[in-house]
């Protein structure tokens, strides 16, 4: 998988992405973050899906278990694709904003 | 929902990606799951970590598989030398006292074998100890930190050497006369060897293989309990990020080729003594005064089969990271 291919769970990575932008946390605490940012809950399979692609792809990364929980963190790798993909998110809302005014 | 459900979605996942994220699903679960389209989320992943794995696309799930086999890597080789060392030191036993020790004095051939053997025990308890050092602290500062259940299973080893020195002290105290107890003599002579002074001895003999066994088994479970896999140390303040698991593979390595190097020098050494003082092979030059060739193969086949499991432990943890 190319690290900034996230196949069907694309949307998912992201806020997860966006979410461990923000610092480590643990499955429970994105789920919670991202619903607080986003408004989007995301179900537990879903969550782990996308987490397995995230760290399979390079892009977060586990720590230690605490209490049976794990946090995970974004890498360094995944700071880059995420930089990269809102830069062009930007590039991409200012256009159309520019169209929409013309 | 109750934990048999939780548990009975858990399994649906494919048992490669149980391994790396069963135990924490199943904690996320018991915190979010509270509607049916919660379950059927957990289904549809569950379908898609199939799916993910009849692709071929996920690397993370064999990142962790390399690191369960590297930890039974581990595990296989401590738990053959401990076996080793319980066979070696048997070796020692039927070596007290017999006229194997004066061969050695004269014959430099036995005497080089068995100085090989002392060379080769040694690299193999400081790979022992190299390896597992950083892993014990690990295990036992999280033991002290967060998991009481392996504080348990750690005083297991701790248990098992007080009893041990107790006993040691009891002995030493019989054999300069500070304790007398009946049927037992101060000192035994190959013509004046007690019943009680044979039960002293195979208590002291019991204590020590059912606490090195008992003592492996603490250890095992409690390296298996703790999933860690990466520690920081901080000697002399720098601090140093270790992988436990591959930073114990080559020790592991070191410790299975000393032993196979201390069997070989072992059956070398034992044809060398018997062709030498075939007596002493038909004798009862064992322990308690037994039959020396039942335990000369009896320890020769222990090393062998404890060279055979860390071998295989060790081809492990090298597919393991071949495949890495």
């Amino acid at each position: 998988m190319a690290s900034n291919d996230l196949g069907r769970f694309s949307d998912p990575g992201l806020l997860i992405l966006a979410s461990l932008a923000g610092g480590a946390k643990h499955g429970y605490a994105i789920m919670e973050d991202i619903e607080a940012t986003s408004g989007v809950h995301q179900g537990p399979g879903t969550l782990y899906g996308a987490i397995s692609r995230l760290e399979g792809g390079g892009l977060i990364e586990a720590l230690p278990v605490d209490e049976r929980r794990r946090p995970y963190r974004l890498t360094q790798q995944g700071a880059s694709f995420l930089r990269q993909y809102l830069a062009s998110m930007q590039r991409f809302i200012s256009i159309g904003f520019e169209r929409l005014e013309a | 929902m109750s934990p048999a459900i939780r548990a009975w979605l858990t399994r649906l996942y494919p048992p490669s990606w149980r391994n790396r994220y069963g135990a924490e699903f199943e904690a996320l679960l018991e915190e979010c799951l509270h509607s049916p389209l919660d379950v059927l989320d957990v289904i549809l992943g569950a379908f898609d970590a199939h799916l993910q794995l009849l692709n071929g696309e996920n690397i993370n799930w064999r990142l962790l598989n390399m690191l369960n086999k590297l930890r039974s890597t581990v595990l296989m080789v401590f738990a053959s030398y401990i076996a080793f060392i319980i066979a070696g030191i048997s070796l020692v036993g039927v070596l007290d006292d017999s006229p194997m020790v004066p061969l050695m004095q004269t014959d430099p051939a036995p005497a080089f074998m068995m100085a090989v053997i002392r060379i080769a025990s040694v690299l193999a308890l400081l790979a022992v100890i190299i390896g597992g050092m950083p892993l014990a602290i690990t295990i036992i500062h999280h033991a002290l930190a967060s998991d009481r259940a392996n504080i348990k299973l750690l005083l297991v080893p701790v248990i098992s050497f007080a009893l041990l020195v107790l006993y040691f002290g009891i002995v030493f105290l019989i054999g300069t006369g500070k304790i007398q107890i009946a049927g037992i003599v101060q000192a035994v002579q190959p013509n004046n060897f007690p019943l009680g002074n044979r039960l002293l001895l195979v208590g002291l003999m019991l204590i020590f293989v059912l606490g090195a066994i008992a003592s492996t088994w603490a250890v095992w479970k409690a390296i298996s309990h703790t999933d860690i896999e990466q520690a920081s140390f901080h000697p002399i303040g720098r601090t140093v990020n270790i992988n436990l698991y591959k930073f114990a593979y080559f020790p592991a390595v070191v410790t299975s080729v000393s032993m196979v190097v201390m069997a070989i020098a072992t059956i070398v050494w034992s044809k060398m003594v018997f062709s030498a003082l075939p007596q002493v092979f038909s004798g009862n030059f064992g322990l308690w005064q037994t039959s020396t060739q039942p335990w000369i193969y009896g320890i020769i086949a222990v090393m062998v089969i404890s060279c055979v499991t860390a071998f295989f432990g060790v081809a492990r943890g090298r597919s393991a990271l071949s495949h890495a």
